[in-house]
């Protein structure tokens, strides 16, 4: 007998004790291989056949065959690895300052460093024309400058960086507040200095997190169509490409196959990822008390850290003060003299779409961060066949542009056996299977924090697994479970392109909506919207913050501050 | 879990619908400007009692929506779109003819021969002027192509890329059918070096005018005229030595729901009537209607009164993936091949 079947009969065996375990993970796998695989395997085939059903790689070949989209390719990856290390390194120093320093206006830092993924998509790419076009006020108006380009590759590099840096701060808040206070104080108390702490302790420890980021900005920055199609200007990209093959060469076998390669180096960087992680111990958190954690107060580091973050809240400040500002002015960009018109108009055009969009955001959004967390829990603790599956799962309809999605869903779910489509329900398992990898990715890298022992000590008190996941895992990994929720909530709030296909005539959505108003010129009317969404998502994120501290109380430290 | 609620609260969801005896609503796909579209289905239901339920999509993106469920249509109509992408679409069997009464009052030269799908409105190319520009510079307005190629426009023309949108690929194929496709790469490469960027939307480039990005901004005349009317200083001046057009269509889809054919017809018959048409001057659309019995908006222009040349519609479809590869390769991404 060889190991792996001894491997298997002892996973079995295993199981075999917790049978509503097995139930568990056997649905969990079956919706996955419902909602992500067989959408990707309908699409792959469409690509790959011909109207008649026979198999054909022509167009694949013609796509391989073609020079400039070899080019487009190189320009997406170095766009996602520059936007990646930039977003990763802003994230984290956000995330430092407010977990690890003693300074002032935190709650205001958070709320900037949260507000950017409540983006829909040209609001950013419309702001900065406002500010840095020919006309723009600050090229034009104080500076002088008219000949500013503000179309490129720098200008996407900024955007992105904006508006995929809070997906890094997330993530890492949440492994950096999972880091057990007393193996930095015992350092301190050691004598070492900050900065040797940082280096040997801090920094190695929130690895795990660094990586996730990293893959989840990347990952973003692939896909992204938005930005590039409103700002790129001559720097093609291949979700852009993508889009032009689908809706303007009317080749949805072209656009199909681009897209699946974007999966390509989404992939690789996925694993690389998980080879990075595994195999090195991550375990801070032991079960055994912890102290206060001693909140680093020397002005010489808190001082700099404090004014990058002041800085840069202040770029986002000014962004989104644009389109505030923009709501609240007769003609934005002409006549700034003050109205509240633009609100009466759009409640005069009905709030439907808005009621629509946050009655899915508050279906999608539990069931997202419950299922992220049951995720990450069973990939990282349990053994059982299927894991590797299901990790990579999970992160598939989240690497591909939104569009393929949103076509792949109607090719498997319009036609029996699985008729969905012009229900809510398809909506919700989009936002649901799309949004899955922000929570998995955090909760991921806080449970390598956590000593297993915990849990093990609460199952052989004779909880179940279940039990134990409510009651001593979610708890310890709140700040991952938090940053999952608010990430699907937002997201199911603005998401345009993966729905554009699936919304039908009942279930019209709020951001389809502003992106006609901006279609039109109607661009005031357009922020007059996105501030009452910017309203609807920051209440949300404090009531998220409210529920999560109640049903996860903080069962460790007074000074382990909850993320507010 | 969770994810067991999902399924129970499919059935919430889905239960929605309810057969009816006499079937009183219509579903839509809609690819005109979503601000618009309320002033139709309003009328059209005071009118006739009918809902319709629209969902709005850009051309494209219909043809790629009833393109994968064409086993399983949701929608019985699609209104609104450059009729090239419709001639796509009954090329590929996806739309049923339909020769509905009204087209007796329609010229015949904007009609498809098989009643695939019928005209509604045309709109024809024109440049949309940034006045300010112009009077702080004391240019002339373009007044023909080759204006266009002066050296003092250099990066300040806008015009949308012809792989993502159908007004830019009309100018393409407006461009080769006038000058021939030597001639006509070899004044797009000249054009190149004035353009500001290709923007994805149609519509796009009188925006990118309203906001001062660009002087000039290449688009139909309905999509010219909008950013002036919401205060922007846009002027729209049309090229004398010949201009393209866009016929907009409506059609009916094939195998759409079977209960809602019915009102279908009585929609697209509507939409083709005088009183359907007459809506185009009173919502700002600026769309001119193609009945000769509708008013014609104020402050559009009659494309009677254009010089439109004789744009052959049939030959811009067949050479369609053609012409737009060879733009894209050798104009837009030259770039990528350096």
């Amino acid at each position: 007998m060889n190991n792996n079947t001894a491997d298997f009969f002892w996973k079995l065996r295993m199981l075999r004790k917790e049978p509503l375990l097995v139930v568990f993970i056997v649905i969990l796998l079956a919706l996955l291989t419902l909602f992500v695989i067989y959408p990707l395997f309908m699409i792959v085939r469409y690509s790959i056949t011909s109207d008649g059903g026979a198999l054909s790689l022509q167009t694949l070949f013609n796509v391989l065959k073609n020079r400039s989209y070899r080019t487009t390719f190189s320009n997406s990856i170095q766009l996602g690895v520059i936007s990646a290390v930039l977003a990763t390194i802003i994230g984290y120093i956000f995330a430092f300052t407010i977990t690890r320093t003693e300074v002032p206006f935190k709650g205001f830092m958070k709320t900037m460093a949260t507000i950017p993924i409540i983006s829909p998509p040209f609001v950013l790419s419309l702001s900065i024309i406002f500010l840095f076009g020919r006309k723009g006020l600050i090229t034009n108006g104080l500076l002088g400058i008219t000949d500013f380009n503000v179309y490129g590759m720098h200008s996407l590099i900024l955007v992105q960086v904006l508006s995929f840096f809070p997906v890094a701060y997330l993530t890492l808040s949440g492994i950096l507040q999972a880091i057990d206070a007393s193996v930095e104080d015992a350092a301190l108390n050691l004598g070492a200095s900050r900065w040797k702490i940082f280096w040997t302790v801090t920094f190695p420890l929130s690895l795990p997190g660094i990586f996730s980021a990293l893959l989840l900005v990347f990952i973003q920055s692939l896909q992204d169509f938005s930005n590039p199609a409103v700002i790129g200007g001559g720097f093609p990209t291949l979700g852009v490409e993508a889009y032009r093959a689908i809706t303007g060469m009317y080749d949805l076998r072209t656009g199909s196959i681009l897209s699946i390669m974007l999966l390509i180096p989404s992939l690789i960087a996925f694993l690389l990822q998980k080879y990075w992680v595994s195999g090195k111990g991550f375990v801070t958190v032991t079960g055994k008390p912890s102290q206060n954690r001693t909140k680093i107060d020397e002005k010489h580091i808190t001082i700099p850290l404090f004014t990058l973050c002041i800085l840069f809240s202040a770029v986002i400040v000014l962004f989104y003060g644009t389109v505030i500002m923009g709501a609240f002015v007769k003609v934005w960009g002409i006549d700034y003299s003050l109205t509240l018109d633009h609100f009466r108009y759009v409640v005069s055009i009905g709030l439907r779409p808005l009621k629509n969009a946050i009655l899915l955001a508050v279906i999608a959004t539990p069931l997202t961060g419950l299922t992220g967390m049951a995720i990450a829990f069973l990939t990282v603790r349990k053994n059982f066949i299927g894991k590797k599956y299901m990790s990579l799962a999970s992160l598939l309809t989240f690497a591909l542009p939104g569009t393929v999605v949103g076509i792949s869903f109607i090719l498997a779910f319009n036609d029996r056996p699985f008729m969905l489509t012009g229900t809510a329900l398809i909506l919700v398992c989009v936002f649901i299977f799309r949004n899955l990898p922000v929570g998995i990715e955090g909760a991921t890298s806080a449970l390598m924090q956590i000593d297993p022992s915990i849990e093990e000590a609460s199952v052989n008190m004779g909880a179940s697994s279940f039990q134990t996941f409510f009651q001593v895992t979610l708890p310890l990994i709140k700040g991952a479970f938090f940053s999952g929720l608010v990430y699907s909530f937002v997201r199911a709030m603005t998401a345009v392109s993966a729905i554009i296909f699936l919304v039908s005539a009942r279930w019209n959505v709020v951001t389809t909506r502003i992106f006609s108003l901006f279609e039109v010129s109607q661009y005031s009317d357009a922020a007059a919207y996105i501030v009452i969404m910017i309203v609807v998502i920051l209440a949300a994120i404090y009531l998220l913050n409210f529920l999560v501290n109640r049903i996860a109380p903080d069962t460790n430290v007074k000074a382990r501050k909850g993320f507010k | 879990m969770g994810l067991i609620l999902v399924l129970a609260l499919s059935g919430v969801f889905a239960g929605g619908q309810k057969d009816g005896e006499a079937y009183d609503r219509l579903t839509i796909y809609c690819a005109l400007p979503e601000t618009e579209i309320p002033s139709y289905v309003e009328a059209f239901k005071a009118e006739t009692g009918i809902t319709v339920d629209y969902v709005r999509l850009s051309a494209g993106e219909v043809l790629s929506k009833i393109q994968v469920e064409k086993n399983n249509p949701q929608a019985s109509v699609w209104y609104g779109g450059n009729c090239d992408t419709f001639i796509a679409a009954a090329d590929m069997g996806l739309l049923e003819p339909y020769a509905s009464p009204e087209l007796k009052n329609i010229p015949e030269s904007y009609q498809d021969p098989g009643d695939f799908w019928a005209p509604v409105y045309v709109g024809a190319l024109a440049f949309a002027v940034d006045r300010d520009w112009f009077k702080a510079k004391g240019y002339d307005y373009p007044a023909s192509w080759n204006d266009l190629l002066k050296p003092e426009f250099k990066n300040m023309i806008s015009v949308a890329h012809p792989g993502s949108s159908g007004t830019a690929y009309t100018i393409l194929a407006t461009m080769v059918q006038m000058l021939g496709e030597e001639e006509a790469f070899a004044y797009l490469s000249k054009l190149d070096d004035n353009i500001r960027q290709y923007t994805k939307s149609g519509s796009a480039p009188p925006k990118d005018v309203g906001l001062g990005e660009a002087a000039i901004g290449l688009a139909f005349s309905h999509d010219c005229l909008k950013p002036a009317v919401q205060g922007y200083p846009v002027e729209v001046t049309f090229p004398q030595e010949g201009t393209g057009y866009e016929i907009g269509a409506i059609a009916l889809i094939k195998n759409g729901p079977a209960r809602e054919v019915e009102n279908a017809k009585i929609f697209i018959d509507w939409v083709l009537s005088k009183k359907g048409q007459d809506i185009y001057s009173q919502n700002s659309s600026f769309r001119l209607p193609v009945n000769v019995n509708a008013m014609v908006p104020q402050g559009a222009i009659n494309i009677k009164d254009l010089p439109i040349i004789n744009y052959d519609f049939i030959w811009a479809g067949e050479n369609r993936a053609r012409l737009i590869e060879k733009f894209t390769v050798t104009i837009a991404n030259k770039d990528n091949l350096k």
